[in-house]
């Protein structure tokens, strides 16, 4: 990584600090965690059995999954995304940042860096949340025995990065469509309307066609209710492919615009 | 040696509207270049093409003798800008604002106090910039153009929701920007009088097309040129003819008579001669029109 690009991906980095998108995702990341939490904790009396099971973790971990990949997950991206690019729409900070000394490649890929690693910032978030919240009832209540053996953080990292990759088609085109559009709507509107459609198709023999599917298709996959079977590739590939199409598109348009700025 | 070029600029709005027409530029180095023209007139398209924020149609930009297309990181590695409204971010500092600037142009940290200190913002270095007031706003923008220690700076109606007495500070520090660091100064207004204090050079500019450049005395001679002997009398028909037998060039205007300038031996002759001829001459004297009329007669004609 050559010295400019990172001097850029700080600088875009330190824009992120108090903004809406932080919060987001400082938010977003121990949502899911406190609401199964308080879930939990209302109802001590199952506590005690499921804390008994030997694959408690990963069940626990599953469990905030259910929520977060068909529906939180995906509108967390677009939100975040959105709130991103918008920064320098809503501050008229475009002119800024293309007047500064640094190729406009080196501005789309320190953007879509921060984007990236806010992303993982979740992810990570979501897990520790997702370990305290599972570890708080036991801590809490004497009665509930701390769940057996250790915590399968390799398993954990395994299914998150499955998680992660599934959801780079929604980033990417969501990143595409906030950098492009000046128009908050536009990447808004498009993302809600493509998430709707994606939870739609959960249940349509093409599902593997809708990327910003994928994550409920993988948890779905996980859970062994996933009646169709892609007949082409294995939908985290296809997940990878999408992201590297969008990536281009984003890339190719945001070079030739007209006006920048 | 000219700092910015521009060679037959011209730009068409995707209706086809003609927004730049044949604009030909020339900033001289180390020159305070004022860029006027009434509000719509092209300025800040002109400005945005320079800076690469639009794309380029056709006509030719170089900045530092360099092509902008071929050159455009190192150009803008010695450049500060403030192009219209200011570019910042609300939820950070003033000093944040700078300092994530100061990450990309790898300059000192002890820029940041500097150029706070020079726009008057030292003690709001912490505070939020969405509790900035528009001028405020304006002075940390300029703060920012100024923090890379620019060897060009494009200013766009820099002093907009500046008070009068920032409007003179403002005016004062890009003086001495020129003066003692030899920044080439750009800056676009709409009103020469907010900075015929200020220029060395001037350009106008309306409806696309480049009416006037030259150096602010090439315009001062320009409104010497246009000035006039205006006088009026109890009978101004018959004083015309009177007149225009001794000057044919004389001619009413506006209820007064209007002759070329003179010299004051000849100013006297003309006031016998109308005495001469029995007719009360209740006004003589030169009238001169100041930057502004002559501004405005360019925009008109």
């Amino acid at each position: 990584m050559n010295a400019t690009l990172l001097y850029s991906i700080q600088s875009e980095w330190m824009k992120t600090k108090r903004s809406a998108a932080f919060w987001l995702v400082l938010l977003g990341g121990f949502f899911t965690p406190a609401i199964l939490c308080l879930i939990y904790m209302v109802y001590i009396e199952k506590l005690a059995p499921a804390y008994s099971e030997p694959k408690f973790w990963i069940k626990w971990y599953l469990n905030g999954w259910e929520s977060m990949a068909y529906l939180l997950l995906p509108m967390g991206i677009v939100l975040a995304t959105s709130l991103i690019a918008q920064l320098e729409y809503k501050n008229n900070a475009w002119k800024q940042v293309l007047t500064t000394p640094q190729s406009l490649s080196t501005v789309f890929v320190a953007k879509y860096t921060v984007v990236l690693f806010m992303m993982f910032q979740l992810f990570v978030l979501f897990t520790i949340g997702m370990y305290f919240a599972g570890a708080l009832p036991a801590w809490y209540y004497g009665h509930v025995p701390y769940p057996k053996g250790p915590f399968p953080w390799q398993r954990i990292v395994q299914m998150s990065t499955s998680f992660y990759i599934t959801s780079l088609p929604i980033l990417a085109l969501q990143y595409f469509l906030s950098v492009y559009f000046k128009n908050f709507m536009v990447s808004l509107g498009a993302g809600i309307l493509m998430v709707t459609a994606a939870i739609t198709a959960l249940s349509w023999r093409y599902v593997y066609l809708v990327p910003y599917s994928y994550g409920g298709v993988h948890f779905m996959q996980l859970q062994g209710r996933m009646r169709f079977k892609s007949n082409v590739l294995d939908i985290h590939y296809l997940a990878l492919i999408y992201f590297a199409g969008f990536t281009l598109l984003a890339y190719l348009l945001y070079l030739t615009k007209k006006e920048k700025g | 040696m000219y700092c910015i070029e521009t060679e037959n600029l011209s730009h068409q709005f995707a209706s086809g509207k003609n927004i730049l027409d044949n604009i030909t530029l020339q900033v001289p180095s180390g020159s305070i270049y004022g860029f006027l023209g009434p509000n719509g007139a092209g300025k800040t398209t002109t400005l945005r093409l320079i800076l690469g924020l639009l794309k380029k149609q056709s006509g030719r930009i170089s900045i530092f003798g360099q092509t902008f297309e071929k050159n455009r990181v190192g150009i803008l590695r010695k450049l500060g800008s403030l192009i219209e409204t200011p570019s910042l971010y609300g939820h950070l500092t003033a000093a944040e604002n700078l300092l994530l600037l100061q990450k990309i142009y790898q300059c000192p940290k002890t820029r940041i106090p500097e150029v706070l200190e020079l726009v008057g913002l030292s003690d709001t270095a912490h505070k939020k910039v969405s509790q900035f007031s528009l001028g405020m706003k304006q002075r940390l923008s300029i703060a920012v153009a100024l923090l890379n220690q620019p060897e060009l700076l494009i200013l766009d109606e820099p002093t907009n929701g500046l008070d009068p007495n920032g409007i003179i500070e403002m005016r004062e520090l890009f003086k001495r920007l020129n003066q003692e660091q030899g920044i080439t100064i750009l800056i676009s207004s709409h009103l020469l009088g907010e900075i015929e204090k200020l220029v060395s050079h001037v350009g106008i500019i309306h409806k696309g097309q480049l009416l006037f450049e030259g150096t602010l005395q090439d315009l001062i001679q320009k409104q010497q040129e246009s000035s006039s002997l205006k006088l009026s009398t109890n009978d101004n028909a018959r004083a015309l003819q009177v007149l225009q037998s001794i000057y044919p060039e004389a001619q009413q205007q506006n209820g007064k008579l209007a002759l070329p300038p003179l010299a004051n031996a000849e100013i006297a002759a003309v006031n016998r001669q109308l005495l001469q001829h029995g007719l009360e001459v209740y006004h003589l004297a030169i009238e001169q029109n100041d930057l502004e009329s002559i501004f405005m007669e360019l925009v008109k004609n």
